[in-house]
């Protein structure tokens, strides 16, 4: 398959690619890893006239800790968010659903800014980020707003960001203590599958190690956007953690969830499987909680 | 389109090409460069016959623009024989009838070569994890694996072993 034409611009700095931005009106998209919008490309379904590589781009590498939050630069990949140790309670989660994503050969490859812009309604990484209240930082020539997450997505393959802005960080808070993530992706195969259902929650637990002090739940591929799963919340809050209750949950979870019938999965299944996959997704993340 | 003027460190020689932007990394190795060791397989990146490793790490390089890939270090499978001698992975895919039709081969060595640069005794499990952005048709699987293991064996005794 081949490329159709087109024009490429190779910023130094994010300065310069919104000049490049600009200049076009808005017309020119932007490649990162390029996972998904060469492949996009090569199957005529875009045909971008003007391209902005930001692999020159340096501001959008590193992941940064201070003041209480995490800053990870938009080009980081799949591949180092997946071995991102040392910072575990913190995103942990985020590692397990980075590592769930496509292949190898793709993880090194595809970004965590990309994975966001994309907004596959059954992408991995939106669903730790939502877990974790993250935001992200959208900038252009007239500055930058951060937005959270859950209010970026807009249906598939749609967020609010501008086309003349570049998603340049994603923001999350330190955990507190008693933090854990889960993160479960049921695919027809173990890898380089898009997810047939996917979940991921996070569990703060008191100081007893015990009762829930926070619970985030967060679901994929069951709603036009990857979406929170405040039902499921709302039955955790304040209770003690037990298997009894992560089953409880996952039913309510069905009710946060609105899944579609295609050739991969019945809307019926996908139901069953949002129960299911919550239901695991807190008992990873309260084994995780109570090791922190 | 406009040209661009891109430096690339294949197998240790620079390259100094001039490509189009619609130039994937597979073309430019395979047409520019008259390396035909990668292969042309999918194009999306499902398959994996067209992994090279860029700066160490194994990519698709049908998902890889050349111009992207300026000032990169590349290894692809021409880069692992020393002369005559082959690298043991080339030596125990043949041993192990790890090879049929062959187009996988390339992908599957290079995927296996990232594997064995960070681990000297992979476990069958960190093998199938390693080589599954990597499709082969003919053999199963299995004889791979076992290549892949007995390589790593074979240079955790004693470097390469000459064929």
């Amino acid at each position: 398959m081949l490329l159709p034409a087109f024009e490429y611009h190779r910023p130094t700095g994010l300065a310069e690619a919104f000049e490049v931005l600009d200049h076009y009106a808005g017309k020119a998209r932007v490649l990162a890893g390029g996972t998904d919008l060469l492949v996009n490309m090569k199957r005529k379904t875009v045909a971008p006239k003007q391209l902005v590589g930001l692999e020159r781009v340096a501001e959008l590498l590193g992941v940064r800790a201070g003041n209480g939050r995490i800053e990870i630069g938009a080009r980081e990949t799949a591949a180092r968010l997946a071995g991102a140790g040392g910072i575990a309670r913190d995103l942990g989660v985020l590692a397990m659903a980075a590592a769930k994503l496509g292949s190898p050969q793709v993880r090194n490859l595809a970004t965590i800014g990309g994975n966001l812009c994309t907004a596959r309604p059954a992408a991995d990484m939106p669903l730790p980020l939502l877990v974790l209240d993250a935001r992200v930082v959208l900038a252009g020539s007239a500055g930058e707003r951060e937005v959270g997450l859950d209010a970026f997505f807009a249906g598939p393959g749609q967020t609010v960001a501008q086309p003349k802005e570049i998603l340049t960080k994603v923001v999350i808070d330190r955990a507190e203590p008693g933090t854990g993530g889960g993160f479960v992706k049921l695919g027809l195969r173990r890898t380089l599958e898009i997810a047939l259902v996917n979940a991921a929650a996070l569990l703060t637990l008191d100081v007893d190690g015990k009762t829930i002090k926070k619970a985030r739940v967060a679901l994929g591929a069951v709603a036009p956007t990857p979406i929170r799963a405040p039902e499921a919340e709302r039955v955790l809050l304040g209770k003690v953690a037990s298997d009894e209750l992560f089953a409880h949950a996952g039913e309510a979870a069905k009710q946060d969830a609105r899944p579609i019938t295609d050739h991969r999965g019945s809307a019926t299944f996908r139901l069953e499987m949002v129960s299911v996959l919550t239901r695991r997704a807190l008992h990873q993340a309260w084994e995780n909680a109570r090791e922190q | 389109m406009k040209k661009h003027p891109i430096r690339l460190n294949v197998n240790g020689t620079e390259y100094d090409l001039l490509v189009a932007p619609n130039r994937t990394l597979t073309q430019a190795l395979r047409e520019d460069l008259g390396l035909t060791g990668a292969k042309h397989g999918c194009g999306v990146g499902d398959c994996g016959s067209c992994t090279v490793l860029l700066n160490g790490a194994p990519v698709n390089s049908c998902l890889v623009l050349a111009v992207q890939a300026d000032g990169s270090n590349i290894t692809t499978i021409e880069g692992l024989a020393e002369g005559t001698s082959l690298h043991p992975l080339q030596t125990s895919f043949i041993e192990k009838g790890a090879i049929q039709c062959g187009f996988c081969t390339p992908g599957m060595i290079m995927s296996a070569k990232a594997l064995l640069d960070h681990s000297d005794r992979p476990t069958a499990r960190e093998i199938r994890e390693a080589l599954s952005g990597n499709l082969c048709r003919c053999t199963g699987y299995q004889k791979i694996v076992e290549a892949v293991s007995d390589a790593a064996e074979n240079m955790s005794r004693g470097g390469r072993k000459e064929s």
